[in-house]
């Protein structure tokens, strides 16, 4: 999939929503650069342990 | 006593004059009052005044103290809260147009808890679009004044309360923090403002703007004053999946304003983009901390330069999500900014959400790490003072789309991380303006964040600074 499919891909989910032109070029660019964040995020966390994030329910004890 | 004096005082004097009787409920709540009435057409602070409501709770806050039944330091004393928090009977509206009619029939944890201590709530507080925001721009009922340059933004998102503060209406104020968003006002406006670790306080009925990040805090001009309001406040409540268990609130009697052997760290890469007056307001109060017997210990963390870039993802899928079915429903309705910034995050996969979670957790290690060498570390709050209003959203110079060693990194940290984080007025810049210093500590250790505060307050009299109301 190319870059500008992608980023149609990613404007599916906003369906039913009608956004103007200009809001969308902003939105499309931003999403564009999010990926490129996510991939520098993606390289700097290499080898760290994926959190648990299961919550207990308060005062359950061990 | 003249209201003037009324409003110049703090937390402590005021709470200990109500107590005594030699000043009743009824002239507090009257002075804030009459001093809101007044600033309000310039400050915009406030989207709903209670000025009815409180004037009868302070008539029965007197009643009960004549009775000697008295509650404690915050029993009479008018307060302010962001407009996040339900309140019972009384419109909340998150800034936004959505909710602009919107009457709760219950009240939010923090709103119980401050009626319960005998607070008068006297106004809820304008902010940035369900805490949206960083300037108190973004709201549907307009942007907040800074009380020291009208022209100036107060900050955001809990810009309101900090202003009003700022202004001396009221001595305290309750806020949300998910970004920085009651350190960043409170740096602007020349005052307090502490943000506990994740849990302290309960979030139960107010907005989510990202749950994992989401905070309640407070505005105040003395730490002793923060510590004084905390303590009706902290405390378990099974109602927040967050609260955390702990032991009665008490960070006021053990407040002691000493900062001997504190270890106290610097990340000086990340000061680069500082601005040359903040710089060195910030060097100047390094010095103050090692006058009272602290290690300044330099440090690198290069982990943190990762900080502002997860702390966005993050608070952006996460708002996405809380607002999903607003955003399809109402997405006109939203303040424009916002409106794009949730489209934005709607198209965040989970994938990558998870993947943004992980980076958290290598910075969380590496604070981790981190706060084995030193108890706090210090940093200017932001890189600059409070930016003009017509410079918009951008006029906070946030970079939080690149890696490296910006402010912006440090400023989100403590959200991010759940650390307890504390600005406090370290100088004035050449034109008059605040500027703001923060003290970062380790999970839990609130405490030692307030005692180091409390210690550079007792050397220095930047908060007592006061904008000038008379020229406003």
């Amino acid at each position: 999939m190319n870059a500008t499919d992608k980023i149609a891909a990613r404007l599916t989910l906003l369906e039913g929503v009608n956004i103007s032109p200009a809001d969308l070029e902003t939105i499309a660019y931003e999403i564009e650069d999010n990926q490129r964040i996510v991939d520098e995020l993606e390289a700097f966390a290499q080898g760290t342990p994926w959190i648990s994030l299961q919550v207990q329910p308060p005062g359950k004890k061990a | 006593m003249a209201p003037t004096d009324i409003t110049e005082m703090g937390l402590a004097d005021l709470s200990a004059h109500i107590a005594a009787r030699e000043l009743s409920s009824a002239e507090a709540v009257n002075s804030a009052l009459t001093r809101l009435d007044r600033l309000e057409g310039k400050l915009n602070a406030f989207i709903t005044v209670l000025s009815e409501q409180a004037r009868a709770e302070a008539k029965k806050a007197d009643d009960e103290i004549v009775r000697g039944q008295h509650r404690g330091p915050l029993h009479g004393v008018p307060v302010t809260i962001k407009d996040m928090f339900e309140t019972a009977g009384t419109r909340t509206t998150g800034g936004s147009k959505i909710l602009q009619e919107w009457i709760p029939d219950r009240d939010a944890a923090l709103v119980a808890r401050l009626r319960a201590a005998g607070a008068i709530i006297i106004g809820k507080t304008n902010l940035d679009e369900f805490g949206h925001g960083g300037t108190s721009t973004l709201s549907y009922f307009g942007p907040v004044h800074n009380p020291w340059h009208l022209e100036r933004i107060a900050g955001g998102s809990s810009g309101g309360s900090a202003a009003a503060v700022a202004a001396g209406i009221g001595p305290i104020s309750y806020g949300t923090e998910t970004g920085s968003s009651v350190r960043r006002p409170a740096s602007y406006c020349g005052i307090v403002g502490f943000k506990p670790t994740f849990g302290i306080i309960s979030r139960h009925g107010s907005f989510r703007g990202a749950w994992s990040q989401d905070h309640v805090g407070l505005f105040a001009r003395t730490v002793k004053d923060i510590a004084l309001a905390l303590d009706p406040v902290a405390g378990f409540d099974a109602r927040d999946p967050a609260s955390v268990q702990q032991e009665i609130p008490a960070y006021a009697p053990r407040l002691k304003a000493n900062a001997q052997g504190l270890r106290v760290g610097v990340l000086r890469r990340f000061l680069d983009g500082v601005d040359p007056a903040v710089r060195q307001s910030f060097e100047a109060a390094l010095k103050i901390f090692a006058g009272l017997g602290s290690e300044l210990v330099d440090l690198d963390v290069p982990e943190i330069s990762y900080a502002a870039m997860t702390s966005m993802l993050t608070s952006a899928a996460e708002s996405a999500g809380i607002n999903r079915r607003w955003f399809r429903e109402h997405y006109h309705d939203f303040v424009p900014h916002v409106a794009r910034g949730l489209a934005v995050g709607m198209a965040i996969t989970a994938s990558e959400y998870l993947t943004v979670q992980r980076a958290r957790h290598r910075i969380r290690e590496a604070l981790r790490a981190t706060y084995e060498k030193v108890e706090i570390i210090a940093a200017p709050t932001t890189a600059r003072v409070a930016p003009l209003l017509s410079e918009g959203v951008k006029g906070n110079g946030d970079d939080t789309r690149h890696a490296g060693y910006n402010q912006s990194n440090l400023l989100r940290l403590p959200s991010m991380l759940g650390l307890p984080g504390c600005s406090l007025p370290c100088g004035m810049s050449p034109e008059g303006l605040p500027i703001g210093m923060q003290l970062i500590g380790e999970w839990f250790a609130d405490q030692t964040v307030l005692n180091a505060a409390a210690a550079f307050q007792s050397a220095t009299d930047w908060h007592k600074r006061r904008p000038d109301i008379a020229k406003l």
